[in-house]
């Protein structure tokens, strides 16, 4: 990791929380967290609106100041050595924070400036970037006539002006459609592959799946697990077999299904079972609903997945998981 | 590996420099691209210096008042709440870029905070300028006269580039603090206090009870004067002398140095 600084750095792992805390008045928006993401990989911070997510990336970028605890980004201390984070992050958050009024390559040419790169190397860099991004063509348009997706490309541009050693991701594909989510998702895996550091939050399941090699999932500003998303999903165990059935029915169905594993928490109207034996026995629970005389008008059995784990440790399903734009 | 960087005092200087600049690249190219919102404030004063001038000529048969045209007292009037209220309007974009998030994107720079102030201020000065030539030339046309040759000129553009940074300093403390609408309300009104209990419609020798006991404390009645002193008071020996502008340089000295560090103070507060 090549970090620049003024100040000395200890720590090698590009970021380190430990019991970092933030609260706004009585609310606690995060609660404790420690936290380390190890050089080159792509972290995720899985969880729910309101969960903390962004509080914390918002304390990891130097943007707020912990309430208690402390984080280390890149090497560097968030609050006392807050100009040499700085230099060594990325940051693209969640709205996309641009000028409209402002064309692509005026804001790259902002963003350069802010950071100190030497004007005889700024134009190759600014257009490097347009061309990686693929805005070479829409470089001097107005920012406010661009579509989502290219103001999120414009974003994620303008974080990587000054080359970037740790890059933050705040819900980089919330609102965008199945292409400009693959798009991203594409340069997020070659930044990495070059070196970078990635920390990205999301509350979308798939997101964390296909691109973190570790994930924390965050409930009420606290982490309630932390791994590999296929060793984090082992820990759920048995797949889900998910039914629907008419709501008279509920009760006796729970009946049923809970001779056959533990009861899961699942959307409102279906019903959940851990299937102790998997697939195998999917005929018997069925038989046994059949004389029950329960009519099943959905039936579907669901591999562990990462809503699995969240709801495990959480007790609820990660809310909107279920509408995510499908990609990939 | 780390890699330690300290640059030179030069590099740093020219950094702060581009960082200013660019800034204020971005505030006067808005007055292309937004023209809505420098218009406004460029015909305010226009306004002002045509319906007071207009409206209260008689103010001139006023004993003692310090000069027989009205254009020539309300002219320096209109340029200073255009200059004012176009020094808080920084406060207005800047909340509307901590709305947007733009701020953020600033705040996550390695760049001075300092910078961040002065930048956008040297783009309202600029624009100040603009407001202030195209008045006193309009001003000119409507019978204003000059009795101070070009110092007096030169005392009112500095007098209107002081207030304005008073205000931008004054609006962006606000802005930070509040980061939202609500510090606009207070903005406007604060600009309206200052200036309405100033010498803005009368001299202080015709103003009596508490008003005249506010305005001769109140800086911007010196601001004021600095500013109208190439304009009135002919007859006085002091006219245009040292003893007529020092208060109004101390005024501006004193209130910019307090409200800049107000800004730059509530800036490092937006981290909390």
């Amino acid at each position: 990791m090549r970090c620049i600084g003024k100040t000395e750095r200890v720590n090698n792992a590009p970021i380190v929380a430990e019991q970092l805390v933030r609260h706004f008045g009585e609310v606690k928006a995060v609660d404790g967290i420690n936290l380390t993401v190890n050089q080159g990989e792509i972290f995720g911070f899985l969880g729910p609106n309101g969960a903390g997510k962004s509080t914390a990336v918002r304390m990891l970028t130097t943007l707020l100041r912990p309430t208690s605890g402390t984080a280390r980004v890149a090497g560097f201390d968030v609050v006392k050595q807050a100009d040499d984070v700085r230099r060594n992050i990325g940051v693209a958050l969640q709205d996309a924070a641009i000028d409209p009024l402002m064309t692509g390559f005026e804001l790259l040419e902002l963003q350069a400036v802010l950071y100190g790169i030497p004007a005889n190397k700024m134009k190759q860099r600014a257009d490097d970037l347009l061309e990686r991004v693929g805005l070479t063509a829409a470089a001097d348009r107005r920012v406010g006539t661009y579509s989502g997706g290219m103001r999120r490309r414009l974003d994620l541009a303008l974080s990587l002006i000054h080359q970037p050693v740790v890059l933050f991701l705040d819900e980089p594909t919330t609102g965008l459609d199945p292409m400009s989510r693959l798009t991203l998702w594409e340069e997020v895996r070659r930044l990495n592959r070059e070196g970078t550091t990635v920390m990205l939050t999301t509350q979308y399941l798939e997101e964390a799946d296909q691109l973190a090699d570790r994930i924390a999932i965050i409930d009420h500003g606290r982490i309630v697990r932390e791994g590999k998303p296929a060793d984090l999903k082992r820990t759920v165990g048995d797949p889900t077999l998910l039914i629907n059935v008419s709501r008279a029915q509920t009760d006796s169905a729970k009946t049923v299904l809970a001779r056959f594993g533990e009861l899961r928490p699942t959307a409102e109207g279906t019903l959940g079972v851990g299937l102790k034996g998997g697939a195998e026995r999917v005929a018997e629970v069925v038989r046994a609903l059949d004389e029950a005389k329960i009519v099943v008008e959905h039936l579907e059995l669901s591999q562990p997945s990462l809503d699995d784990v969240f709801a495990e440790a959480t007790g609820h399903r990660l809310e909107g998981a279920e509408n995510a734009p499908q990609a990939g | 590996m780390t890699t330690t960087v300290q640059p030179s005092t030069d590099a740093l200087i020219s950094s702060t420099q581009r960082t200013i600049g660019i800034l204020a690249k971005r505030s006067i190219r808005n007055i292309r691209r937004l023209p809505s919102a420098f218009f406004p404030a460029l015909a305010m004063p226009i306004f002002n210096m045509i319906v007071f001038a207009g409206t209260f000529f008689a103010v001139t048969k006023i004993p003692g008042f310090p000069t027989d045209r009205s254009i020539n007292w309300y002219m320096p009037l209109g340029i200073m709440m255009g200059a004012a209220f176009g020094g808080v309007g920084l406060g207005f974009t800047a909340i509307r870029d901590i709305e947007t998030g733009f701020y953020d994107r600033l705040r996550m720079t390695p760049t001075s905070r300092l910078s961040l102030v002065l930048g956008p201020l040297t783009g309202t000065l600029v624009r100040i300028v603009m407001m202030t030539t195209i008045v006193i030339v309009l001003g000119v046309a409507l019978g204003a006269r000059f009795t101070g040759g070009v110092l007096g000129v030169l005392c009112l553009y500095i007098a209107a580039l002081g207030l304005a940074t008073i205000g931008a300093g004054w609006g962006l403390g606000l802005a930070f603090r509040f980061q939202d609408m609500r510090g606009a309300a207070v903005m406007q009104l604060s600009i309206f206090l200052v200036m309405f209990l100033s010498s803005a419609q009368v001299p202080l020798n015709v103003m009596t009870g508490w008003l005249h006991t506010v305005a001769r404390v109140n800086p911007a009645t010196n601001i004021l004067r600095l500013a109208r002193v190439g304009l009135v008071d002919v007859g006085n020996p002091d006219h245009l002398s040292w003893n007529a502008v020092w208060g109004g340089l101390v005024a501006i000295g004193v209130m910019a140095g307090l409200t800049l560090t107000f800004a730059v103070r509530s800036l490092h507060r937006l981290n909390d």
